[in-house]
Parts: C-alpha cells; structure tokens; sequence
C-alpha cells in the first residue's frame, strides 16, 4: 500500500525530483492496458483491420488466375515488390493515420482526455503509453497483412512451390517486408499521433502529407529524402520500377536509414510529449 | 483547529505546504476574461465557489487541477504547484463538469484501470476500487456499462472516480447536479467526512442554498472577479428572506404540491401543464428539501429530476453583489 501511504502529504521538493522509473513503469502498464483494449477493438480498430486486410483478401482472384507468364514464385518475386510498394504507400499509410491520430483526438472528441490529466502520470510517460498502445495494435495488423499479402501473391503455385521458395530468398524477403511494415508503423505513427495533438481535424495534414509521400519518386533528389517512404523504399529487398519520370537518387544504406527513421521518430515523439506537458483542457474550443 | 474555520480565521501554524494558494491568478481565453486577479488561501475544510453560470468558477477549478493553466500567477496546492500534474494529482481529486467517459466501459474497470495509471498495484486498486464504490453507493451497478447509467449514477461514478485515491485535496465542480435528494444528502456526508479528517474539499454551485448545506464559507464570484468571500452565515439570513424556486420533476406531482404546502415548505407551486412536474418557491429550502425527501421515501414518488431554476439562482446572486459590503 506504498502509493496510499505516500499520497497522505505533498510538497514543493517532490514536484522536482527526479523519475521515478518503476513508478513510471507501472502507470505506463495501466496507461497501455486501457490503450490497447481500444486501439485493437474500438470501432477505429475495424478501419485499420480493414485496411490491413483488404489489399491480400482482393487477390483472391489471381491465387486462382496466375498469370501464364510466371512460372513461379521466383517469377512474382518483382510483381510481390510493387504490390508491397502500393500496400505501404496507401493501407499502411491510411491505417496509421487512423490509429495513430486518434490516440489523442479520441479522448478529446469524446471529452475524456481529462481523466488521463488528472491521474500522476508524467505527460512524457502517457505519450510514450499511447504511442506504443497505437504501435502495438499497427504493427500486429500490418504485420499480419504483409505477410497474407505475400501469401496470397506466392500461393497459386502451390504449398509445396512456397515452401522452396520460403527455404530460398523467399523467408528472408518475407522477413524484410514485415520488419518494413513495422518501420512504417513506428515512422508514420509518432507523426501522425502529434497530427493528432496539433489539429482539429488531423485527416487534413494527413492527407497533404500523403500527397507528398505520394509525389515522392517525382521529388528533387534533396526533398525525396524529408519524407518516411524514401527510407522504407531504400530498404526494399527488391528494388520497385517507378515512371520514366521519376527522379533518381541513391537509395540509403540500411546502416543510416533503419537508425535515422527510428531517431527521427524519437524526435517527433519528444515534440510530441513536450505539446502534452503544455495541452490545456478545454474540450469546447477542440 | 476544525475544518470548518473560516479563511478569514488563518492561524499562524498553517503554511503554505496546508493551503490551497491563488496568487493573482488571471486566465484569459483570446480576448475573453475566465478569471481576473484572483488571490485567494484556502484552509482545509469545506470551501464554496459561488456565483452564476459564466463567473469563471469552472476556470478557477480547471486552473487549480492545472486543466488549464494561468495567463498570469500562480496557483499552489499544498505547496505543489499546478503545473507539475505528476506531483500534484498524488494529492488532489477533481470531479469536473464534463459528463463523459471513455467508452465501453463498466463502472467498477473505469475506476480500476484509472487507479492502475495512478500507479497503484492490482491488488491495492481493487481495495480502492471497492471501498470508492461503496462510498458513494454504487456497487450494485458497478458491473454495468456507463453508458446506461442515469445522469444521477454518473455523477456518483464520478465522485468514486475522484476519491478513489484518497486525496487530501477534493476538488468538486456542481457536484449536486442531477442527484436525487437521497443521493444528495448522502454525498453530502462524504464531503462533510473528508472535510472533517482535515482535508480540502472545494465546491462550486450555482446555488447558495447548495453550498451552504455543507460549508461555512465561500468565495463569491461574477464576470470572472471574487467580489466576497468569507463565513456563508453573514449572508444567509438575507437569502432567506428571499424565495427561491426549484423545479422537480416526478410523479404525482399534483399529490406532492399539496403535501408540500401542508408542510410549509413552500409559499408557491406551479404544477406544470402535463402534471409530471412543479415549479416551487421556497423560503426555507432546507425545509423544503427535507419535506420532499420524506415524500419521496413514504409515499414511492418517482423523482426525476430537482434543480433549482436558473433565473431566480441569477436573481438571488444579484441580490448578494448588491449586498457585497455586508457580506464582507
């Protein structure tokens, strides 16, 4: 009963000392078990799934009509690459802007977030909670649809074809792809959970900055690189053909571009938790 | 020292670490004023904010809880101050004005999972979770979903919620609203218990009547200014002689008007076109209050709703400013 007893008196000295991190450790614990029951089964949860899903589910139709062309799943190892291309560019996209908008605008459209506020939890320490609940539920969907993608694009061959395949290149490509998903998730999401801080309406800048990852290939060689695609695109096991009018530019060493994503997603989760500590209550002006 | 001293009574033991502290606080939305240079030190016991809808009691609340923070000054309670929520909230409960919850959720996992990001155990929560039920009653529902709860039993889910983790600080926006007379009465005895073990509670109402059933003092404001505060009994007598009007709505309204009379609870009532409701105006409200209690208890009368009507709270809080000197 540590928590009660402590709570019996307060002062000055205690607002400035420092974290304490199994204190942190546990409110992050209960910040995550409310999160992560709404981020995998609130009603923005059925948006993502579906857009997770979806893409696989409507290639129903070519596991039973492979094109004669291909004689194997070595031969849809290209075709897999541009599907994954489109995949990233719009469901995981979108699925994220989904997820990842509403950690915070949820509770403030549903007039809620005051509960958090009112609890001892550092704001940093709720950020991260929320961030990581979103993250949790992104990378487990996207995961999942990567994975079903690249089944569905590899199964009309045959079981035994896809496994050859999984014992070649193809286990190891499956690998990059989902470990892509997962950076996608962990890029897009601590921008699009500060989206959700910042603007009313989140899906507005979310959409420009499609538009923008959208338009990248096409973007001078410096701009291409203020953008999450172009990291996740250097790493693509298998390179994606793009318009004879897309301008080139040298694909990142893995080396730079895993650590640069994650450090510039740490950067916008700090912008981020800084607007938290900052965030005053006022749901009728939100 | 009780708790129920007035501020005016601050003994030179109390310091700064016991009280709650507005140092010229003033709140501006844009251009439009909350609150206006407001300096105030609150003693533990029971404090009433007091003034009409729009007077900037809410934003005193919100910027005390640190909900909002102040355009100028500084608000300390117990010698925290309000912008350090991590420090502040071991201490303090609030139970605000936004009628809302997350969604889906039970009453009893609402209050849990919300002592679970205090930082408390599983074990300790679910003592907490428990005792806060039964505190305000509500055990019996604690397994439904909120969202079918009546507006009387989210308020109650509310207050569990706010004193679930033994505050020493009670910091309470309306906290009457939509509460049966039973139910009032009964919360009523939980801020009276904590403000009698030495702690803060603060209360806003619209209504005076409300504030002086549990406090003896308040703090006065209008237009985002504290224009009196001190002991509620300087200024009783003269709201007494001033009816105020409460409408009820319930069954066998036509039945409970005429036993309201008999018990000389009111000196008029408008029974309202449908007969599902009155409109009464009173002298003696606590009178009144008790009177319509013991006809809700013996005679199974279904109350709806009963809230004091706004125009006349307005009419009767003119009255105080008018009366500022005297009051002070």
């Amino acid at each position: 009963m540590s928590k009660v007893a402590s709570s019996t008196a307060a002062s000055g000295a205690e607002a400035s000392a420092g974290i304490d991190w199994g204190l942190a450790a546990r409110q992050a614990r209960g910040v995550l078990r409310l999160e992560i029951g709404r981020q995998l089964f609130g009603r923005r949860a059925l948006a993502a799934a579906f857009l997770a899903f979806a893409p696989p589910m409507l290639l129903v139709l070519w596991v039973f009509n492979p094109l004669d062309a291909m004689q194997g799943p070595l031969d849809a190892t290209p075709l897999f690459a541009g599907l994954y291309a489109g995949y990233h560019g719009t469901a995981l996209f979108l699925g994220c802007l989904v997820l990842f908008m509403s950690a915070y605008r949820s509770d403030i459209l549903e007039r809620s977030l005051h509960y958090y506020f009112l609890t001892p939890v550092r704001r940093e320490v709720l950020t991260v909670a929320k961030y990581l609940a979103a993250l949790c539920a992104a990378a487990l969907f996207f995961s999942l649809g990567t994975a079903l993608l690249f089944f569905m694009t590899f199964v009309p061959w045959g079981f035994g074809e896809l496994g050859r395949y999984l014992a070649g290149p193809g286990l190891g490509n499956l690998m990059t792809y989902v470990g892509l998903s997962i950076l996608g998730c962990i890029g897009y999401g601590a921008l699009f959970l500060l989206f959700g801080q910042l603007f009313r309406n989140p899906v507005v800048p979310g959409v420009v900055f499609w538009g923008w990852e959208f338009l990248n290939p096409f973007l001078p060689a410096l701009l291409k690189k203020l953008s999450v695609t172009f990291y996740l695109r250097s790493l693509y096991p298998v390179p994606v053909s793009t318009s004879t009018f897309a301008v080139f530019a040298d694909p990142m060493s893995p080396w730079i571009a895993v650590p640069g994503l994650l450090l510039f997603s740490a950067l916008v989760l700090a912008l981020a938790s800084w607007r938290a500590r900052t965030m005053e209550i006022h749901y009728g002006g939100d | 020292m009780t708790a129920h001293e007035s501020v005016h009574d601050a003994g030179p033991s109390l310091d700064d670490g016991d009280l709650i502290v507005f140092d010229n606080v003033s709140k501006f939305y844009g251009e439009v004023l909350g609150v206006n240079r407001v300096t105030l030190r609150l003693e533990p016991g029971i404090t009433g904010l007091v003034g009409p809808n729009g007077s900037g009691k809410s934003t005193l609340m919100n910027l005390m809880t640190g909900l909002l923070r102040p355009s100028e000054g500084s608000v300390q309670i117990l010698g925290v101050s309000s912008d350090v929520p991590h420090a502040l909230f071991d201490h303090v409960g609030y139970l605000t004005q936004f009628d809302a919850f997350p969604e889906r959720m039970t009453g009893r996992s609402f209050i849990d999972s919300f002592l679970r990001v205090h930082g408390f155990g599983a074990a300790d929560a679910r003592r907490l979770t428990e005792a806060a039920l039964e505190r305000v009653n509500l055990v019996d529902a604690a397994d439904r979903r909120m969202g079918g709860y009546s507006k009387g039993m989210r308020q109650r889910i509310r207050l569990a919620q706010a004193i679930a983790h033994e505050p020493g600080v009670l910091v309470l926006d309306e906290p009457l609203n939509g509460l049966d007379p039973m139910a009032r009465s009964e919360v009523i005895e939980i801020f009276k218990g904590f403000a009698d073990e030495g702690r803060h509670v603060v209360i806003s109402s619209h209504v005076l009547h409300e504030v002086d059933m549990v406090s003896d003092r308040v703090v006065l404001l209008t237009g985002g200014y504290v224009v009196a505060e001190g002991e509620v009994s300087g200024v009783r007598s003269e709201v007494e002689e001033r009816p105020i009007q409460v409408l009820v709505r319930c069954s066998r309204a036509r039945f409970v008007a005429a036993r309201l009379f008999e018990a000389e609870a009111v000196v008029q009532v408008e029974l309202h076109d449908d007969e599902g409701g009155l409109l009464a105006s009173t002298r003696k409200a606590p009178r009144f209050y008790d009177a319509l209690s013991r006809l809700v208890l013996e005679h199974d009368i279904d109350v709806e709703t009963v809230t004091v009507a706004d125009s006349d709270v307005r009419a009767v809080y003119a009255y105080l400013i008018e009366s500022e000197g005297d009051v002070q």
